[in-house]
């Protein structure tokens, strides 16, 4: 659907035709002062063309050496001349996708692969357990416990002395 | 349009120029500078009224042409496409230079390009120095006129009254859709008429 101005452009150039053409005519509701402003600006139009045209340039010649000038510059200095610039200097779009899907996929496995070395940090259920344990000097008089930790290793060792019995809930699960 | 070929039935010689050129021929792209250099530079110095920027405006155009001539598929005409630079640069460069329609800018190479200060007599084909002096304060109306357009309504007026452009070509060449180019054409004209009823009504 065209809008008035874009109507009564091509209305103006004589680029309006058929139907288009007479429904535009019917809604004018002046079309004696329409046709003036359309004369009216098809003075414009030839005057600008007359005020307008034929601007010459001047030193032609000079004008020639100095684009070729920059021309042969850039070349030399290996940036320009059409080739330089060609799409094969270029990386298609095809290959730009298919180098981002893959360095995508190469990030996202290594981070699966780091995340899964780091591993989980917290203390293990029976480490929490046994230390807040108290041994039996009842049952187990002669009983020493020792703990070893790396935790560059993230290994933790208990090393259980003179234990004669072990509750039944500290049992392995 | 003057010249080209429609852009279905684009000039074979010109495509064979730009051939020349997407191969790393020089001499090629001179050829087609001297085709259109005149309409380039006349385009040009309409948009932005200062010989000298006109001149460097075009240098830029060409040497942008040259090095992305290998991307002109054929599509449309050389010209368009050279149009699309042309428009482009001179665009940003007027945007850079955010020209105001108030701003005067009188270019003494109006009168030095009217007027041969070497010549002693008057050729008859040639106006008369009254004529001459009311040419050149008619062109300044004109050039302020155009001043008071936004870059993309002196582009489209002029290669639509000057240049003789289609519809297309325009859109193409600006990178718009047809019903904006009709659209800027219609603000563009009414602005013009309201500005220089008076000249051409009596000139």
């Amino acid at each position: 659907m065209k809008m008035f101005e874009e109507k009564w452009t091509a209305w103006l150039d004589d680029e309006l035709t058929g139907d288009e053409l007479v429904e535009f005519e019917a809604s004018l509701p002046d079309k004696a002062a329409a046709e003036a402003e359309k004369r009216d600006a098809h003075k414009l139009g030839a005057f600008l063309k007359e005020q307008l045209q034929g601007r010459a340039m001047g030193n032609e010649e000079f004008f020639h050496h100095q684009l070729r000038e920059k021309i042969e510059r850039d070349a030399r200095a290996g940036v320009a001349g059409g080739k330089a610039d060609s799409p094969r200097a270029w990386w298609p779009i095809g290959r730009l996708v298919w180098v981002g899907a893959t360095s995508l996929a190469i990030f996202c496995i290594c981070t699966f692969f780091v995340m899964r070395e780091k591993g989980p940090t917290d203390q293990s259920q029976y480490l929490s357990q046994i230390l807040n344990a108290r041994v039996d000097p009842v049952v187990s008089p002669n009983a020493t416990i020792s703990m070893f930790e790396s935790k560059k290793d993230r290994v933790t060792v208990l090393w259980v002395d003179g234990l004669q019995s072990l509750p039944s809930e500290y049992a392995t699960k | 349009m003057h010249t080209e070929a429609t852009p279905a039935q684009p000039d074979v010689s010109e495509l064979d120029l730009v051939k020349q050129c997407q191969a790393g021929d020089s001499e090629a792209f001179d050829q087609l500078v001297g085709r259109y250099r005149t309409r380039v530079f006349g385009m040009i110095y309409n948009m932005v009224h200062n010989e000298q920027d006109a001149w460097d405006l075009a240098q830029d155009s060409f040497l942008k042409a040259w090095k992305s001539i290998a991307r002109f598929r054929g599509q449309s005409s050389f010209y368009t496409w050279m149009y699309r630079i042309v428009t482009n640069v001179t665009i940003d460069w007027l945007r850079k230079k955010q020209v105001k329609g108030s701003g005067a800018e009188f270019d003494d190479a109006i009168q030095l390009t009217d007027i041969d200060p070497a010549s002693r007599t008057v050729p008859k084909a040639d106006p008369l120095p009254h004529q001459r002096m009311e040419r050149a304060e008619i062109r300044v109306r004109i050039d302020e006129a155009i001043k008071q357009l936004s870059p993309e309504h002196r582009a489209v007026i002029l290669m639509k009254e000057t240049e003789e452009m289609q519809y297309h070509e325009i859109a193409e060449s600006l990178g718009c859709s047809i019903g904006t180019v009709m659209s800027r054409l219609f603000y563009a004209r009414k602005k013009l008429q309201n500005s220089l009823r008076d000249l051409y009504e009596n000139v």
